[in-house]
């Protein structure tokens, strides 16, 4: 029997894919991203807290979406893109 | 889902009606009930029922795939559609797509939010769309088949498998299909969208990312005021989203429940200012620890209560359902917002 596939998309042109370059994870700048759900930032700066221990965290911030039901604004993306070579996120609730 | 995105067709071993329902839901195509084959034939009646609809689709998050008229049109066989009810799954999809409508947010949300998707205009008549009796229920199938189709395309192109993509706590059984018309004919206002800036014999779809229908029992009152009190004490509740303020909420009035509004002189523009003015819930029905919560995000209490909808503009007024003592309160997900698109209809 001929089907036609239910799940057939065509992927957008111009989709690049990002390259890392090595990460120095005892200097490099982190981001701690939260996506606004409870205990997000309770967790995160656990973790810069954590962090502290074994590295420098001066250059560790938190940020936050803004919304917990909606994207995070291109701009502030892009931002942290600019700034800051890791991002630990804060994705459940 | 077996993730053969890249053929468009697939040639399958012949099976039965119970072969085909075990391929389907191994492959993950299914919400749970048999579909039918989208075979060429079927496939090709559907798309038709499209002729000279070329205007092309984004990609559907998360999986972010262009879907194609004919992938499309698969899900509408799949789900049950007569190919003139195709233009109407299309059109609820271009809605859904919308940047302000959050398709990514609220597939992937633990809310028990749902693609609810209205239509308005000469279409329903023409697909036999219920607006009237149980117009949220069973019986009728176009509203069955249009509502699920738009469900499996988010499903199947979209990526957004339940308990995978898809993290709602509950679900609801909205997530099945969710579509009814507006009850134009027995409503005392202008239809929704013509409210909205479109013909009255334009055939249009409005979704929203919803909640289903919450009943607002009023047998008592016999003013519109009476009427629209009791209301605005059923939509002040602290455990629906709309309690964060952030997004939009339908109040779909039962015929004579619209009729006492219609004749006490209440317009849907007064009815918005009421419920946005009345609708509030009060301090003393949220934890301390909620407040805060709420306040964080940004939405703060007036007085000793917070108010529900962001703006009189955020509460929109439809008329659906049969006789009764009855309306309808549809809360969003909040992070959405009510889209309405016009129906394609096919080329001549």
């Amino acid at each position: 029997m001929r089907i036609v596939n239910p799940t057939y998309g065509i992927a957008p042109q111009g989709e690049g894919s990002a390259t890392a370059g090595p990460v120095d994870w005892m200097n490099d700048p982190i981001v701690l991203f939260s996506n606004n759900k409870p205990n997000a930032k309770e967790l995160l700066l656990g973790v810069r807290d954590r962090l502290s221990s074994i590295r420098r965290v001066d250059n560790v911030d938190y940020i936050a979406k803004g919304s917990a039901s909606q994207p995070a604004p291109p701009e502030m993306l892009n931002e942290v893109v600019r700034k800051y070579r890791i991002a630990l996120l804060a994705l459940g609730d | 889902m077996s993730d053969s995105a890249e053929t468009e067709y697939l040639d399958i071993p012949e099976m039965d009606h119970d072969g085909w329902a075990d391929y389907v839901e191994a492959q993950g195509w299914t919400d749970g009930l048999p579909l039918v084959p989208p075979t060429e034939a079927s496939v090709a009646r559907m798309m038709d029922g499209a002729r000279g609809d070329n205007e092309p689709f984004p990609a559907i998050t998360p999986r972010l795939l262009i879907p194609t008229l004919r992938s499309l049109a698969a899900n509408a066989v799949m789900a049950g559609c007569r190919p003139s009810y195709f233009p109407a799954v299309l059109a609820a999809l271009r809605g859904v797509l919308v940047a302000d409508y959050n398709l990514h947010g609220t597939l992937a949300t633990t809310h028990s939010c749902a693609p609810m998707a209205m239509v308005n205009g000469p279409l329903r008549q023409e697909l036999n769309i219920n607006c009237g009796t149980n117009c949220f229920g069973q019986g009728w199938r176009a509203n069955a088949a249009i509502g699920r189709a738009l469900q499996l395309i988010l499903l199947n192109i979209g990526g957004g498998k339940p308990a995978v993509m898809d993290r709602s706590t509950f679900g609801s059984p909205a997530k099945y299909t969710f579509c009814f018309g507006e009850n134009e004919e027995e409503s005392p206002f202008e239809p929704y969208h013509v409210r909205n800036g479109f013909r009255a014999d334009e055939s249009v779809v409005t979704v929203m990312s919803a909640e289903p229908n919450h009943n607002l029992n009023d047998h008592g009152s016999t003013t519109g005021l009476g009427l629209l009190t009791t209301f605005a004490g059923g939509i002040a509740t602290p455990t629906a989203n709309t309690i964060s303020a952030k997004g939009p909420y339908f109040i779909v009035l039962g015929p004579e429940h619209a009729a006492t509004l219609a004749r006490d002189n209440w317009t849907v523009k007064k009815i918005q200012d009421f419920l946005y003015d009345k609708a509030r819930v009060p301090l003393a029905w949220i934890s301390k620890e909620n407040q805060a919560r709420y306040e964080e995000a940004g939405h703060f209490p007036e007085n000793d209560a917070f108010r529900v909808a962001p703006t009189p503009d955020d509460i929109h007024v439809a008329v659906a359902g049969g006789p009764g003592k009855h309306s309808a309160w549809i809360p969003s997900f909040g992070g959405t917002a009510a889209i309405s698109i016009r129906v394609k209809p096919p080329a001549a």
